[in-house]
């Protein structure tokens, strides 16, 4: 069980105050149950503060019905949490308990500790990741408002989100599927007069698709980084057996050895994880950030097709006489919808981009700090571990 | 070819002949026939080290070891001798061509000819220079060390063409033996014997080129007779059970094997250690080229530029991780795989001390044989025939006398030995790790400067 510290109490005066936090979370298994904390003095809610538990499956959930919500087009919809992936953790506890018979006790030990601090900070990530999106949620003037967000937060029951059948799954696909050649379509053939938002398109595609790259490619480094840690334990055990075999003053040099690569290790561990949390997450975040902008330009995109296609049903009609009310209603429509979205969406964009470069800044520099610290704490490490080695 | 060596009574030292003799003879398995041709070079000169002429050996000064032998002290501790081996340069063309390595001695040990002395010598020098010095040695219990591995998809690689298999390949191979060279070299001259050796000094002093080592073609000479011994060995083991009456044999014998195995998982931990980096290290610049394209397509100028920066950071870094992988592979990795070399040398002298031991109790056999022969034949009347027994019986025991006389001078000289080596053991681990851990510190302090310097450029994106 996880249990977060205690929040400082933020009070806010307005009428309007929606505070949520993750206060627990509980690793069942397959399943992460997370325990959402509302406060409140929104009038609709029954009480002030309460709790509920929550399932990956039900964020997913609330994610998809703003999506779907026409009256959010306009808007970046935040990008649902990552499913919580404990499947490499898993495997590698597994891989340890199968080759419990090779190694010695002790280094047994240290690699279940070492295993259970992984599953740990998965788990924290996991935790972290979800408590962002509803937060992003909440602290959204129009989005704090809906009525899904109230019943997720507050309804004790489970929200009975029954994971997709495979029709459903299907369904899905074929959905994703069309609207991705859909997207391809319109960004060829559907012209865009808007200066602002055809540079955005051209941007917007481009960083995503590097900006994933990157990601991968700082995982796997992040991941190399790790193993090298993992590697330094190995030897470390074997050096204790040697170690234990010798009678020679060659035992004391030995362990002197033996204590900085077990020290270094943490220290390597510590640096791969940091350079996880802030490089590799960080770009992850906007990975799905400019997937959801890119979402949002395709619904706009939508949208002026649409207003385009209701101007010519309306050319039609008057050229046919008929029904040129309804289609008169119709263009107006369209176009105003079109109008709103772009307006928004031109709000979001910017906002976006601002918020990223910031985002990422800082996270570069948290990067360098701790990068720095641990370099620093490596290099007394060494010149310890070196002048315990060079006495005598 | 070796230089006759004169002590100071201007006396040549003489060679032990009979002991060879006894080798001819009475060796019957596989080995002494190759033991035989190694052994026919009539120019070998040995210093006993009870011989008092003996220049090279310092006063002892530790006191008696648990073999209650004089202490073979590490040599050096009066006088100063350091090798270093260069990287090579290719001579000559094609397929004829091969490698040469500079080799420079620094010394102040009087019996060498000059403070400083520059040689060039080909790998199969090394070889050779080693093969001589284990048929010298190898027999009366001494620890020879081993010569560097020839390692020949390496050199085939290094023959046909530099580019073709990757550069970073070559080098490395490169490298590793140019080390492994200059380790061997200033291990022989750390030992007292074989630093006076003839053909060692030979080795180091002369200038002109070295008749080519003729058996290191393929598999060094010394390989081959390994190879050999090791048949041997099994069908020693297999056949003949030594009764050990010195216990502190039957325990050193366990510790070396425990302690190989030992040595040999260890070698490869950090062997795997090494290679995690390595793909560290791959990984980082595969990272650092994704960061510079997208540093291509981000809009924000000065964020752009610091992801340029980032990239180039990470390029850096990449260079810093493959110092360390270095450091784990030259530092760790080679050292314990001269370890295990210099155990299988150890265990060498332990088998040479059974093959003694076999020979004795041979010799023991034959005694008996003859003695009986001879009284048969003095019963039966047959005086001549008796009279040439009799002689045989006295022949042979001046052979069992001498062969008794082999294996408890092998059995002596095997413990100082081994005295020597777990001394040396302690220093050369611990100087090791040292130089490991000093390695590392050098390149964190590298990695702090460079994370220090982007940060002060990533600070200042607006």
């Amino acid at each position: 069980m996880l249990t977060k510290p205690e929040r400082s109490d933020t009070v806010d005066l307005s009428d309007n105050a929606l505070q949520v936090d993750i206060s627990d979370a509980l690793s069942e298994r397959d399943k992460v149950k997370f325990t959402v904390h509302t406060k409140t003095n929104i009038r609709e809610f029954k009480k002030q503060e309460f709790s509920v538990i929550r399932q990956h499956e039900e964020f997913v959930w609330l994610h998809d019905r703003y999506e779907e919500n026409d009256e959010y087009a306009g808007y970046i919809i935040p990008p649902a949490p990552p499913r919580p992936d404990f499947e490499s953790s898993r495997e590698k506890l597994q891989k340890l308990g199968e080759g419990e018979g090779s190694m010695s006790a002790d280094e047994f030990k240290k690699m279940k500790q070492e295993l259970e601090a992984e599953y740990l900070a998965t788990f924290k990530k996991t935790v972290a990741v979800h408590e962002m999106f509803l937060q992003r949620l909440v602290s959204h003037p129009v989005f704090k408002n809906d009525h899904n967000l109230h019943v997720f937060l507050e309804y004790e029951q489970d929200l009975s989100v029954r994971g997709k059948n495979r029709k459903e799954k299907i369904e899905d696909f074929w959905k994703s599927f069309t609207k991705s050649t859909d997207e391809i379509l319109l960004s060829t053939t559907q012209k865009d007069t808007d200066d602002f938002f055809e540079k955005e398109k051209h941007f917007l595609v481009a960083f995503h698709e590097h900006l994933k790259d990157a990601t991968y490619k700082a995982d796997k480094m992040t991941r190399a980084h790790k193993d090298v840690a993992d590697s330094m334990l190995k030897v470390a055990s074997q050096l204790a057996q040697l170690s234990a075999m010798d009678v020679s003053p060659l035992e004391e040099c030995f362990q002197k050895l033996i204590d900085y690569l077990e020290k270094s290790r943490k220290l390597e561990s510590r640096v791969s994880s940091d350079e996880d949390l802030k490089l590799s997450d960080s770009f992850r975040y906007y990975v799905h950030e400019t997937a959801a902008a890119k979402d949002l330009l395709y619904r706009r995109m939508r949208a002026l097709a649409d207003y385009e296609a209701a101007n010519k049903a309306l050319d039609k009609s008057r050229i046919k006489h008929k029904d040129i009310q309804a289609a008169e209603y119709a263009q107006q429509k369209a176009c105003e919808n079109f109008q709103v979205i772009s307006d928004k969406a031109r709000d979001d964009l910017r906002s976006l981009k601002s918020r990223r470069i910031i985002t990422m800044k800082k996270s570069l520099v948290d990067m360098c700090d701790l990068e720095i610290k641990h370099a620093q704490g490596h290099i007394t490490l060494l010149k310890s571990s070196l002048s315990l080695l060079q006495e005598e | 070819m070796s230089e006759t060596v004169e002590d100071s009574s201007g006396q040549p030292f003489s060679r032990v002949e009979s002991d060879e003799d006894i080798f001819k003879e009475t060796k019957e398995d596989l080995t002494s026939s190759l033991f035989k041709s190694a052994m026919s070079n009539p120019a070998d000169k040995e210093i006993d080290l009870n011989d008092d002429e003996s220049p090279s050996v310092s006063q002892p000064i530790a006191p008696t070891t648990a073999g209650g032998q004089e202490p073979l002290n590490q040599a050096g501790s009066e006088g100063y001798i350091k090798i270093s081996v260069a990287e090579p340069k290719k001579v000559g063309d094609g397929m004829s061509s091969y490698l040469v390595y500079r080799v420079v001695t620094r010394t102040n040990i009087r019996f060498f000819s000059k403070q400083e002395m520059v040689v060039t010598r080909r790998f199969s020098d090394f070889l050779g220079l080693h093969t001589k010095l284990m048929e010298k040695y190898l027999h009366k219990g001494r620890i020879v060390p081993p010569a560097p591995d020839k390692n020949l998809v390496g050199t085939t690689k290094l023959v046909i063409s530099q580019q073709v298999t990757g550069e970073a390949n070559t080098a490395d191979f490169v490298e590793k033996r140019r080390w492994a060279l200059e380790r061997y070299l200033n291990r022989t001259a750390s030992h007292p014997i074989l630093q006076a050796d003839p053909d060692f000094r030979e080795f180091l002093e002369l200038e002109s080129e070295l008749p080519r080592a003729t058996n290191t073609s393929a598999i060094s000479g010394a390989g081959v007779l390994r190879l050999f011994n090791r048949v041997g060995e099994t069908v020693n083991k297999m056949t003949f059970k030594m009764e050990e009456a010195d216990s502190w044999f039957e325990e050193k014998t366990q510790q070396i094997e425990a302690l190989d195995a030992q040595l040999r998982r260890l070698q490869s931990s950090t062997e795997a250690l090494a290679l995690q980096r390595k793909e560290l290290a791959q990984t980082t610049s595969t990272f650092a080229k994704s960061a510079a394209l997208l540093s291509t397509c981000e809009e924000h100028e000065n964020f752009a530029k610091a992801l340029v920066q980032l990239s180039e950071l990470e390029e850096k870094i990449q260079g810093i991780h493959m110092e360390q992988v270095h450091a784990d592979f030259f530092l760790l990795c080679e050292f314990l795989k001269d370890y295990i070399g210099l155990i299988g040398a150890v265990k060498d002298t332990f088998h040479e001390r059974v093959k003694a031991y076999q020979t004795w109790q041979h010799a023991q056999g034959m005694l008996v044989k003859k003695r009986e022969s001879a009284e048969k034949l003095d019963s039966a009347g047959r005086t001549e025939r008796a009279g040439s027994a009799r002689d045989d019986v006295l022949e042979w025991e001046v052979k069992v006398e001498r062969a008794r006389e082999e294996f408890e001078a092998i059995s002596r000289t095997i413990k100082q030995e081994f005295d020597r080596f777990e001394l040396s053991r302690i220093k050369d681990f611990k100087h090791a790790f040292i130089s490991y851990l000093e390695a590392l510190l050098e390149s964190q302090q590298k990695l702090v400067k460079q994370w220090e310097d982007y940060a002060i450029q990533v600070k200042q994106i607006e």
